[in-house]
């Protein structure tokens, strides 16, 4: 349907269960789903904007569907941040609304978004990296399950390293959270937080729910075992991976 | 104050220039491109740098020693990645942004005409002005 729309150059809004994206003349200009942080928090989580600075922006350009505009003019964002952190929230809401569980679809003529009009993506774009994030995301650790369960820490091997943005992550995380609430609690894309708490599953430092089963997708044949040397030091989290992959097959 | 495809034309007026990106590097999306790809896809560049950029702003090794005192909490530990092949060099410049991103320029140059020393100081400045206007 997007790629119809796309063809025939409509505006409007293309609403599902998940988000909408809102299109002007078959490219995609807008997109917000309740899954993925809006602008307003990505931008005033961290301090860029205070709170009352957006506030103003929408009340006083919202009207006018120019607040992404305001916020330039009014000098509070560079044009580069302002195209940044747009397309960023863009292509991440794009990710929850286009997900394929995502129901049925509408399109309504000649709807448009208060934001208004940043850098425009062709619709075959947005189709296009919504495809690779989700082939992305199942490449690291092909179970869907942790994207919605509460994230529950686990210990971690002597010595595994994790980067100071996925330590961030799991300090918040209290074994109630999602990774939506994680998300949005840091002020961060919904689906760079998906990623980051696959690859944390991966590593055997959250828990994968017991339940889960991999995800129908085809997946490449798996290769044959090369000779494994003696090993005086075990591979924790490879150890981790293999039980758990094990007892999810019990 | 300059958006981004006007960062990038500034890039590639740099000696020697083929290619420049903008490129997230937790997601492997190119926010925007110019110029030609080593592979002739910008999309297929942009998801393979992402995962090397990613490795170097994560390994600890090249970020606590960063995090020292003096060091601005805002700025990303790394600076720039620098790739030489036999035909070119790839400068990966970090960007920095006072929300949460994760966003670095990549340059690649021809061997010959490029001038790796100039570009690395100039992609800094633009990275820089990306973001502050």
């Amino acid at each position: 349907m997007l790629v119809r729309l796309a063809a025939e150059k409509a505006t409007g809004a293309l609403l599902r269960d998940h988000g909408t994206l809102y299109l002007v003349d078959g490219r995609v200009v807008h997109a917000e789903s309740p899954a993925a942080p809006g602008m307003d928090v990505l931008l005033t989580t961290a301090g860029r904007i205070p709170r009352e600075g957006w506030d103003e922006a929408v009340d006083r350009a919202g009207a006018h569907r120019a607040v992404g505009r305001f916020l330039v003019d009014s000098g509070r964002l560079g044009d580069g941040e302002l195209e940044i952190c747009h397309l960023g929230a863009v292509f991440d809401a794009a990710f929850f609304a286009l997900s394929p569980a995502s129901g049925p679809t509408r399109f309504r003529y000649g709807v448009g978004h208060w934001f208004g009009t940043v850098r425009p993506v062709s619709a075959e774009a947005v189709e296009r990296e919504t495809l690779r994030r989700r082939e992305l995301l199942d490449a690291v650790w092909p179970y869907a399950s942790v994207d919605t369960a509460p994230v529950v820490p686990r210990p971690a091997a002597p010595g595994q390293g994790l980067g100071a943005r996925r330590r961030a992550l799991l300090a918040a995380a209290d074994g109630v959270r999602t990774p939506a609430d994680l998300a949005r609690l840091l002020g961060r894309p919904a689906f760079h937080t998906l990623l980051d708490v696959r690859r944390l599953a991966a590593a055997g430092l959250i828990e994968t729910p017991l339940d889960a089963a991999p995800d129908a997708t085809p997946t490449p044949p798996p290769p044959a075992f090369p000779p494994v040397p003696p090993v005086a030091d075990p591979d924790i989290a490879l150890l981790r991976r293999l039980r758990d992959a094990l007892e999810a097959h019990l | 104050m300059p958006g981004i495809d006007e960062c990038l034309m500034e890039a590639m007026t740099l000696p020697g220039a083929r290619g420049a990106s903008l490129v997230d590097w937790n997601s492997g999306l190119a926010l925007g491109t110019a110029g030609e790809s080593p592979v002739g896809d910008h999309e297929t560049t942009a998801a393979e740098t992402a995962e090397l950029a990613r490795a170097a702003a994560e390994f600890d090794s090249f970020t606590v020693s960063a995090e020292g005192p003096g060091a601005d909490g805002d700025e990303p530990p790394v600076e720039d990645l620098i790739v030489t092949t036999r035909a070119g060099y790839h400068v990966l410049r970090f960007v920095r942004t006072s929300f949460d991103s994760s966003v670095f320029l990549h340059l690649w140059l021809d061997r010959d005409t490029g001038n790796l020393a100039l570009a690395r100081l100039r992609l800094a400045d633009i990275a820089e002005r990306l973001v502050l206007g």
